[in-house]
């Protein structure tokens, strides 16, 4: 049992992890090959994963329905939802649009998804307004010039912003957009390196970890 | 007085939403006009590379957005369209986001027809693809071995547009435009990698992180958030959503300043009391 | 004159006509004549056709000695696959042709020589499609090759050189990336072998001490702990940490007997998950604590996932919140949320753009490099914490890089730009 959950996806991660950083200094068509092969595995994986996670997904609505917990119906609906949806593209043979009109999947895209996915991200602005006014406190020197920058970036993406800029501090000879431009690619483009430098050099270790099974997260617990 | 401004401290995040509804709701209804000074730099970079892209040319343009960043990006994406028509440039639309259907789908019935650009002679659009570093790897050796059809089905190599477009040594450019992490994937793997030319369009949050990449010229322009969108609809004199929408932006955004100076204010005042 | 008057008209014509045609073939033989001797021979010093190194097999590198007395020619590059049919591959100046043209680190490439060299894809020349290339080529592709030199009015035609485009097996141009990928396993492997000889230091990180507060506030409350492993997959390395994290999590909240909920956006996240809980669970010597419909698939649509979150910290009203690994716009959405409902928070992502959201939403935030030395952390394990010094011995190793050949590279552009190029070279990415 050992060899199979634990010595077996091990070598398999192994062999692959080198040959796949193998193949970034073999110039040779076969490495492409190797590479276009291995993207085709993972798709494949991948929509299996998917079909187990839709049947996890419908089992544990299923279990509410039959227990009738507390929102009940709100589990029914996932099941309205999907067939709905998914009735429509096998009507509409999965296109958006025929000959320049809308599809039933295409309606449903335009006038059910688009308005939805829409909405949750407008809900972001009304939480970051309620945040700022919540949590943004100035209680030190360092929060102090993260809010100068804040500023400086959010009067310089609107163009009143340039406006009140060119009022009050016209006399600096700096617009805004100069102030912002240089805040972007000095000190923001320089903490950025650095922090995306660490992250690349965690991510090599981390990968190293991983091909020679030092870290075995991805395996699940032994 | 201490009570009243702890009480003002603690304001029901509801008022807050309210007067955030009414100053983006009224500048829609009611738009104030503010006119936009200036054009940044990386939204020029961009437009002057495909205004002295010649006659003829091909570009990629990757839509990789979905209806939830579709306020900041579609009218970045339309800018670009109706700028490439205009320049009698073609272009290969393709996306790596499955929500973007419906998007493209708008795109290319609304503006190919403006400037009388036919389905593929002047420009094609490919299927979604879920693999994106596959996609990316496979179009640098034969872009037809990957997409072999395109989104009605049809074999692209039928295509006018496409008999001569064989992989990214054919194309003089990319348009990567994204709210996700995609165009990290063009500027590695892509760019950096065969020497083609990317731009970007991005959400104005995603903008500031791309400051690297614009430094290095690995990025040849940026259009960032729904203001960069207004900038290049002012350059291609072409305003749509992006200029309607930023006198809410406007407004929107004075009013998180003064609340976060209010608030601080308010915390001084405690502090001292 | 009484001949010429009293001539046929017929014959005058066709004697007209024939003197004109053998004028006019004279005088055009010449021409041709001329243009042929225009086409004289010559012969390039060191003519050479070369594999391009380091390449699938498609490109070669032809070269020739530079000639002062060609300085304002003109080059026509011709190629053949059997020296007989012809095709124009390129055409260019003396002065755009020379060894720096060739994209290669100094140690594959003299970019100094006094040379002109081209590289030239062949596939492109012979409009080949690459599958076709590859498969009825795979010893290589044998290339023919002269030149038209024009100059001071006259063609001069190159001897023909041959050469073979070959498909190589290693990138010798991305030498330096493999030296600094084997230096940086050398020192991995010689500190993780050296793991259990003492102990090493790792800071205090904040938000992992936390847990412990978190999950012993959830048992008092009696309130469920939410888990958010976020939107990445399975190969990302913050999911990986993630899952990590989890695995501890759900061990400490299976010893104190609190519920525990974890959503997920990624099916084969979800999988994987599903086990390292049902294993802690395990460890915690709590098997009948575990149920099934602890972890929960939602959906792979981000504000979809976002949403469903967003009502599962609504409803369930968690004492403890746990957003760990990649995160995207929906990090405030449930961060705002989870800060509503009153619960404690943590959050880990190594996405910047997200990690103001987290910090001022969030009790406690975990940044980049701290997600990925959890595992360490929490575990203790000297294998892992060992491997977080390899992670600092590679930070290291690049600010001395950063610091010294910046420096150096000061001094040698204001010397020498040749040697500036070398040090260039070697930190360049191919």
């Amino acid at each position: 049992m050992n060899i199979i959950k634990k010595y077996i996806p091990l070598t398999i991660v192994f062999m692959f992890g080198i040959i796949t950083l193998a193949s970034y200094y073999v110039p040779n068509r076969a490495s492409e090959e190797y590479l276009e092969w291995i993207n085709k595995w993972q798709n494949i994986v991948s929509a299996f994963a998917l079909f187990l996670g839709t049947i996890s997904l419908f089992y544990s609505h299923y279990k509410k329905i039959q227990r009738k917990v507390d929102g009940w119906g709100y589990s029914l609906f996932v099941y309205i939802g999907f067939f709905i949806i998914m009735g429509a593209a096998i009507l509409s043979n999965g296109n958006i649009s025929k000959e320049g009109k809308l599809t039933y999947l295409g309606w449903g895209f335009n006038n059910i998804y688009n308005p939805l996915s829409a909405t949750m991200f407008s809900v972001l602005a009304f939480f970051i307004i309620s945040t700022a006014y919540r949590s943004f406190k100035i209680k030190s020197f360092a929060a102090f010039l993260l809010f100068i920058c804040g500023l400086i970036l959010m009067l310089g993406n609107i163009p009143l912003g340039e406006i009140i800029w060119d009022k009050v501090f016209g006399w600096t000879k700096f617009t805004i957009g100069e102030i912002k431009d240089w805040i972007i690619s000095v000190p923001s483009t320089a903490g950025r390196r650095g922090i995306m430098i660490g992250i690349a050099i965690g991510a090599a270790v981390t990968s190293l970890k991983i091909i020679f099974g030092i870290e075995r997260g991805y395996m699940g617990k032994e | 007085m201490k009570e009243k401004l702890n009480k003002i401290l603690k304001l029901d995040r509801r008022y807050l939403f309210v007067l955030l509804t009414l100053s983006i709701i009224i500048p829609i209804i009611k738009p104030i006009g503010i006119p936009s000074k200036s054009i940044s730099t990386s939204v020029k970079d961009t437009y002057d590379f495909i205004e002295k892209m010649p006659e003829g040319s091909t570009i990629i343009l990757s839509l990789d957005y979905d209806p939830s960043t579709a306020p900041e990006l579609h009218p970045m994406a339309a800018a670009i369209l109706k700028h490439t028509f205009k320049k009698n440039i073609k272009v290969i639309i393709l996306t790596f986001i499955a929500g973007s259907g419906g998007l493209i789908d708008e795109l290319v019935r609304t503006i190919p027809p403006q400037y009388s650009k036919e389905y593929g002679k002047d420009y094609v659009v490919l299927p979604y693809m879920a693999n994106v570093l596959a996609a990316l790897t496979q179009m640098a050796s034969d872009i037809h071995s990957f997409y072999d059809k395109d989104i009605n089905n049809k074999p692209l190599k039928d295509y006018e547009m496409m008999k001569n477009i064989k992989n990214y040594k054919d194309v003089a450019g990319v348009i990567g435009i994204t709210g996700t992490a995609l165009l990290d994937y063009w500027v590695v793997y892509v760019g950096d990698k065969y020497g083609v030319p990317i731009l970007g369009g991005v959400t104005a949050i995603s903008q500031v992180g791309y400051g690297p990449y614009l430094q290095k010229k690995q990025l040849k322009g940026l259009i960032g958030g729904m203001k960069g969108a207004a900038e290049y609809e002012k350059l291609i004199s072409q305003p749509w959503k992006g200029t309607s929408g930023i006198d809410a932006l406007n407004i929107a955004h004075i009013l998180v300043i003064v609340f976060i100076i209010f608030s601080n204010i308010v915390l001084l005042i405690l502090k001292f009391l | 004159m009484l001949y010429f008057r009293y001539m046929n008209k017929k014959v005058f014509f066709i004697n007209l006509f024939v003197l004109v045609f053998f004028t006019v073939n004279a005088f055009s033989n010449k021409g041709k004549n001329s243009i042929k001797q225009n086409i004289e021979k010559i012969e390039l010093k060191n003519l050479s056709v070369l594999d391009y190194p380091s390449d699938k097999g498609n490109s070669i590198i032809l070269y020739f000695d530079k000639d002062e007395k060609q300085k304002n020619f003109q080059y026509e590059i011709y190629l053949s696959t059997d020296s007989t049919n012809w095709i124009k591959a390129k055409q260019a100046r003396y002065d755009e042709l020379s060894a720096s043209n060739i994209e290669l680190p100094f140690w594959m490439w003299n970019k100094k020589r006094n040379i002109n060299a081209l590289a030239i894809d062949v596939t492109k020349v012979f409009s080949l499609q690459e599958d076709d290339y590859f498969k009825q080529n795979p010893r290589g592709f044998s290339v023919y090759a002269k030149i038209i030199a024009i100059g001071d009015n006259k063609k001069y035609e190159s001897q023909i050189v041959k050469g073979i485009a070959k498909a190589n097996w290693f990138r010798l141009d991305r030498l330096n990336n493999l030296v600094l990928v084997i230096i940086i396993s050398i020192v991995f492997f010689m500190i993780v072998s050296h793991a259990k000889k003492r102990e090493l230091f790792i800071r205090r990180i904040a938000g992992l001490d936390a847990i412990d507060e978190a999950v012993g506030r959830a048992t008092e409350m009696g309130k469920p702990v939410v888990y958010v492993p976020g939107i990445g997959s399975m190969s990302g390395i913050s999911t990986i940490a993630s899952i990590f994290i989890l695995g501890e999590v759900s061990k400490k909240i299976a010893q104190y007997d609190a519920t525990l909920k974890v959503p997920h956006y990624d099916p084969i996240v979800f999988t994987v998950a599903k086990e390292t809980v049902k294993q802690s669970y395990m460890e915690a010597e709590r098997p009948d604590s575990y149920r099934e419909d602890i972890n929960v698939y939602i959906t792979t649509d981000q504000f979809a996932y976002a949403a469903a979150v967003d009502g599962i910290i609504t409803r369930e009203k968690p004492a403890a919140c746990f957003y760990m690994g990649y995160f995207m716009a929906e990090s405030l959405l449930l961060a705002e949320v989870g800060a509503g409902v009153g619960a404690i928070q943590i959050a880990g992502t190594d996405v910047d753009s997200q990690l103001p959201f987290f910090f001022t939403a969030c009790d406690y935030t975990l940044i980049g490099e701290e997600l990925y030395a959890a595992g360490a952390y929490l575990s203790k394990e000297p294998m892992l914490v060992s491997a977080l010094k390899a992670q600092d011995f590679g930070k290291f190793l690049f600010i001395t890089f950063a610091i010294a050949f910046s420096i150096l590279l000061l001094i040698f552009s204001k010397i020498e730009t040749f040697y500036a190029e070398k040090l260039l070279d070697i930190f360049r990415v191919r």
